[in-house]
């Protein structure tokens, strides 16, 4: 067996190819990628949850950032709704509290909330929530901690399977307003998306792998 | 529509409630879905295209900008043509602006038929014979391609405002002489098929869906009739071509 196919069967699948690790591999610094597979308690549509596992499955190896780590999925309660946002804030707070800064990918915008409660805890303070269409309000020290909210329903139609809209951002778009977030990206939600599992969601699988690379970056910088 | 349709489709088009013509009123919209399907050429589907846009609007939660209802889709036996050129007529009498969903371009033949003073907008890669023998003149959006000569003729001997798909393309959007109130008529064969792949016709180098429904958007035009032909759904599987259809008439709909 060569060595591609050694890669592409003796290794577990992950985002962008980084390593595999759990909450006490984690360092001050790195970035935690993790799956979020619930679709149906914040403008819910089923399919979201499968962004993770399509991402992974379409990562390679070649560009994965050195200082990130996928630490799997967290765990969801999608039918308990108040179990579930109570252990999935507690996840992502008790990756903060390592210093690591975290990437929750896949699902719908409840992880973005959690995410949100998590920093607001870790922080004791209100961390502003940053979208990927720009738009913030007053000017932001580099030093001040944000969350990056990368909507993927902000794709113009063109760029995904099931379109929404006509019109909306193109990945080059996404990826330059990502490098460009103000302040110190201290955590990142990518959501709305419902990749199709069949070559018909090639193309927004690599705009969706690209923004994450494009996301993954921009937290190993810190503050901006 | 029969009650066996009704139940499939929960709500109307873009949530409109179900209803009979005598519940429109003035300055409301009445939608009608006219099903009927295109007789030669390899491509066909445009029967399915009430529907699908029904569901579409569903599943998006398309709203209306205006208020009216989805009075069904219309009854396909006998003189339908007929029928609905006497259903548009009421409608236009009463303030009512008709949105006829077909259907083939025999649908708006009907439609246009009804109101034959009226000038019309009419996005379509082709020019229309028929059209440029109606009376006042027709604005052609996104012509591309060969044209017929004696077409070709009467559009310039009579002046008529034309802009081809690359020209919109490229931001040449401005019309002289907008009729203050006229007919609309989208064919979704003007959009490329790169682009949207549902449409009866084959249009390579066709309009971009976002440049339609802004060029429409932006027509400071009052609409007394909307009618959009030859979109074959099933031809589309990522749903394009009946989203670039819903956000046209949407955007048409803000203006007029």
């Amino acid at each position: 067996m060569d060595e591609a196919a050694l890669i592409r069967f003796d290794t577990i699948p992950s985002f962008l190819g980084v390593s595999v690790g759990d909450l006490e591999d984690l360092l001050p610094g790195q970035v935690a990628i993790a799956g979020y597979f619930c679709d149906n308690l914040a403008r819910p549509a089923a399919g979201q949850r499968y962004l993770a596992r399509q991402l992974r499955y379409a990562s390679r190896p070649e560009k994965a950032p050195a200082n990130a780590i996928d630490l799997g999925d967290v765990n969801v309660f999608p039918l308990e709704r108040d179990k579930h946002f109570s252990a999935v804030i507690a996840q992502c707070a008790a990756v903060l509290e390592t210093g690591a800064r975290m990437v929750l990918v896949g699902g719908d915008s409840s992880g973005l909330e959690a995410l949100g409660v998590a920093a607001q805890k870790v922080t004791g303070a209100d961390v502003p929530v940053i979208p990927v269409t720009g738009g913030v309000a007053g000017r932001l020290s580099h030093t001040q901690p944000v969350i990056l909210s990368v909507d993927l329903q902000e794709l113009a139609g063109k760029w995904v399977s099931h379109p929404r809209r006509l019109t909306g951002m193109s990945p080059a778009q996404m990826i330059a307003q990502i490098d460009a977030t103000p302040g110190d990206v201290i955590a990142a939600a990518i959501f709305g998306l419902a990749p199709e599992l069949d070559i018909r969601g090639g193309a927004e699988t690599r705009a969706a792998l690209a923004i994450l690379q494009a996301v993954t970056e921009r937290l190993e910088k810190g503050a901006g | 529509m029969n009650n066996a349709q009704r139940r499939l489709i929960t709500a109307g088009y873009a949530g409109l409630p179900f209803g009979e013509f005598s519940q429109c009123e003035a300055g409301c919209v009445g939608v009608l879905g006219v099903p009927s399907e295109v007789n030669n050429g390899p491509r066909s589907g445009a029967s399915l295209a009430p529907d699908a846009l029904r569901k579409m609007t569903q599943q998006l939660g398309t709203g209306l900008p205006v208020n009216g209802r989805d009075l069904g889709n219309l009854d396909l036996t006998g003189d339908w043509s007929g029928i609905l050129m006497q259903l548009v007529t009421q409608m236009a009498d009463r303030d009512i602006v008709p949105i006829v969903l077909g259907g083939a371009s025999d649908v708006a033949s009907a439609v246009l038929g009804a109101l034959p003073d009226l000038p019309v907008v009419a996005a379509m890669p082709l020019a229309r014979r028929d059209l440029t023998q109606r009376p006042a003149n027709t604005i052609w959006v996104g012509l591309n391609g060969g044209q017929s000569a004696d077409v070709w003729d009467q559009i310039s001997q009579r002046s008529m405002g034309w802009r081809t798909a690359r020209q919109l393309d490229e931001g040449h959007a401005d019309f002289s002489d907008m009729p203050e109130r006229a007919v609309l008529w989208i064919d979704i064969s003007v959009i490329d098929l790169g682009h949207a792949a549902g449409s009866v016709g084959l249009n390579p180098g066709g309009m971009n869906p976002e440049t339609l429904a802004s060029v429409i958007g932006a027509m400071a035009c009052r609409w007394q009739a909307i009618v959009i032909t030859g979109l074959a759904p099933s031809l589309d599987t990522r749903g394009m071509s009946e989203l670039a259809a819903i956000e046209t008439l949407n955007a048409a709909l803000h203006n007029g």
